[in-house]
């Protein structure tokens, strides 16, 4: 028997009430007004307290990277414009589309694919203001309409040098060639991200030359991976690549440059080619309608300086996108640069345009295959 | 026995006082909560996938139009098919042995059940990736009595095997809570009636425990169809499940609508095929009791 009926009724309605001004609540307000000084706009820096008060949230990928990009940038810019930066992660692409088709946008700069946020400029993400933000330091090309590279890596052909050491594999077509060179091979195995490797890696190991991949033959790709299918074991994270190596369950492996080296650090013994390697990147976007997009775009710009891109390497082994970055650099780490001279001239060049306006169909193409 | 459904079914109702609604208010707190985390989410779901991008059937006409997604479908019936067959397989024996245990001893094997309740099911996934990897504990273990190695992670062995242990406890408890209710009395007896002590198990016993089979089988398979971390990381992408599938679509896509409609399509069979279970349970259930 209930003896207070009329208070429980009562904390139901409250807890009814909470919960509608969670769901309602954090309404956008309007942009805070910013003085960000005068004068050309110059990596790395910021007026000091120019976002004083003001609250941001940054978005990434966690694990040892988002910590390195606080400690490089986020932290030092927050402490130097005032503002309160807030960590989030992982970059949930639903979560961008449910924030901007909301128009609830509580996330000022995030880190994606770079492939995704060349697709997605106009859609999800805005043009980002280059007087504000320094691009002087970026490779030709790379910073484009909404996007600006967060660093980069690679997708590189790792062996098992215990195995291969004698006669290593130079190439994609060593890596789908199973008789010269027999034993599992780790590939990525993400239903929904396609891009770039497996169908280039394919393509190349096919026969095509490497200034005709695109526009990419998918059916000629899935055929050629097809052939080597029963060798392949797939990661879908960049975790399991490297628990793949440090385990010793694939003697090669097409996988990112940063977990191949988290992998060798740990003892695995492989060794990496840059032989054809395929070079990616992270980008650095503003989703449309966020609410301090000036705000955004000095944490971009501040991210870009020399200081903070060395920082960043060395926290993070990623290579780093300022050309004027030092990183300070044991000879192991030193030698999975992707940025280096030797390695960047054997890079396959990706299209990045081609994939941005193909992405949607090659993921149903890949994930098609995939699920066999 | 009025009906084999009993463990599923809510109770009927007896003591409610007639007039007084107020009990019904302790109802309140558990109804916001689903009309706002559930309902809301669920109508929104069935919304878009009649609506995004264009109102029509377009979500579904694309879903039955393509033989992957088919594929997909009937592999995760089959696999929660394969899983419900193999926990009922170990949970029987290991509920009966609850029943006759004495009471330290029971308490263990309860312990044992409701013991990864307390670890997150990643947590236990993960363990799973570390004993049935190729250089793993599993193979390991095998290896050293001369067997294997076998290929156990990253196939639909591995998916079985994890989802199994996970899902157990929700097979192990319905079981061992119709069993106990079982009156072992009318085992002697059949026994003094002349039947072989398997005959007198498999006559009496096992029809008095079936509502515990149903009731079990029932919520194993259903939560098996949603699963997701489990076969994104014990399987292969050749494995894949439909909740991988409609990740792919929400996250990787963005085609909420299209996700919409893998969901919708996911609940309608569930719903048809429990409909399905009660009305031939229902049916053998007369059948045993009449």
């Amino acid at each position: 028997m209930l003896k207070h009926p009329k208070r429980l009724a009562g904390m139901a309605g409250l807890a009814a009430s909470l919960l509608l001004s969670a769901a309602c609540g954090a309404g956008a307000g309007a942009p805070a007004d910013i003085d960000l000084g005068s004068g050309p706009a110059k990596s790395g820096t910021i007026k000091k307290d120019a976002l004083s008060g003001l609250n941001m949230t940054f978005v990434s990928y966690g694990g040892a990277y988002q910590e390195g990009q606080q400690k490089a940038a986020v932290d030092p810019f927050a402490q130097e414009s005032g503002a309160k930066i807030l960590q989030d992660g992982p970059t949930d692409y639903a979560k961008i589309k449910a924030q901007v088709d909301s128009s609830n946008v509580t996330w000022d700069v995030i880190d994606s694919d770079s492939i995704w946020a060349e697709a997605q400029c106009g859609k999800l993400l805005q043009p980002l203001d280059y007087s504000i933000i320094d691009k002087s330091k970026v490779p030709e090309g790379l910073a484009t309409q909404c996007s600006v590279p967060a660093m980069q890596y690679g997708m590189v052909l790792v062996y098992n040098k215990n195995k291969f050491g004698a006669n290593p594999p130079t190439g994609w077509k060593d890596f789908f060639d199973t008789a010269k060179f027999p034993g599992k091979r780790g590939i990525s195995g993400n239903p929904g991200d396609s891009a770039p490797g497996p169908f280039e890696g394919a393509l190349i190991a096919d026969g095509v030359a490497p200034d005709k991949l695109y526009p990419l033959d998918v059916d000629r790709a899935t055929k050629k991976l097809q052939s080597i299918r029963p060798n392949l074991v797939f990661w879908k994270t960049g975790a399991e690549s490297q628990q793949l190596l440090e385990s010793g369950e694939v003697d090669m492996a097409m996988m990112w440059s940063g977990r191949a080296y988290a992998a060798v650090k740990n003892g695995a013994p492989y060794e990496v080619t840059f032989d054809q390697w395929m070079p990616i990147m992270d980008s650095l976007a503003v989703p449309k309608n966020a609410k301090n997009p000036k705000a955004s775009m000095a944490l971009i710009n501040y991210y870009l300086g020399a200081q903070q891109q060395a920082k960043l390497t060395e926290l993070t082994s990623y290579s780093p996108i300022n050309t004027d970055a030092k990183p300070n650099l044991d000879a192991k780490a030193q030698s999975f640069l992707t940025t280096r001279p030797d390695a960047a001239q054997k890079a396959l060049k990706i299209d990045s345009k081609w994939w941005a306006e193909h992405q949607t169909e090659m993921i149903e193409k890949w994930s098609a295959w995939l699920g066999g | 026995m009025a009906s084999t459904l009993q463990a599923v079914s809510l109770p009927t109702t007896t003591g409610r006082e007639a007039g007084d609604r107020r009990p019904a208010l302790l109802l309140l707190p558990a109804l916001v909560v689903l009309a706002v985390f559930f309902l809301f989410p669920l109508i929104s779901m069935v919304v878009s996938a009649f609506t995004d991008p264009a109102p029509g059937l377009g979500n579904f006409t694309w879903f039955f139009g393509e033989p992957q997604n088919l594929r997909v479908l009937g592999r995760t019936f089959t696999t929660g098919l394969w899983v419900t067959v193999v926990a009922l397989v170990v949970s029987y024996p290991y509920a009966y042995a609850m029943t006759i245990a004495g009471p330290r001893a029971r308490a263990v094997l309860t312990l044992l059940v409701l013991l990864p309740f307390w670890t997150s099911l990643m947590v236990r996934t993960f363990a799973w990736v570390i004993l049935l990897q190729d250089t793993g504990v599993v193979n390991g273990a095998l290896q050293a009595i001369g067997l294997g190695p076998f290929n156990l992670i990253r196939t639909q062995t591995g998916v079985v095997i994890g989802m199994v242990q996970l899902l157990m406890p929700f097979m192990v408890l319905p079981l061992y809570a119709v069993m106990s209710g079982i009156d072992r009395r009318l085992l002697t007896a059949a026994g003094s009636l002349g039947a072989h002590p398997v005959k007198a198990f498999a006559k009496v016993y096992v029809p008095l425990s079936l509502p515990g089979v149903s009731a079990g089988c029932l919520t194993v398979f259903i939560s098996a169809l949603g699963f997701y971390v489990t076969p994104a990381l014990l399987g292969s992408p050749t494995d894949a499940l439909i909740s991988q599938q409609i990740f792919t679509q929400v996250n990787g896509l963005l085609k909420w609508g299209r996700g919409g409609a893998m969901g919708v399509v996911l609940l309608g069979l569930t719903l048809a095929m429990i409909a399905l279970l009660a009305l031939t349970l229902r049916r053998t259930g007369k059948k045993v009791t009449g």
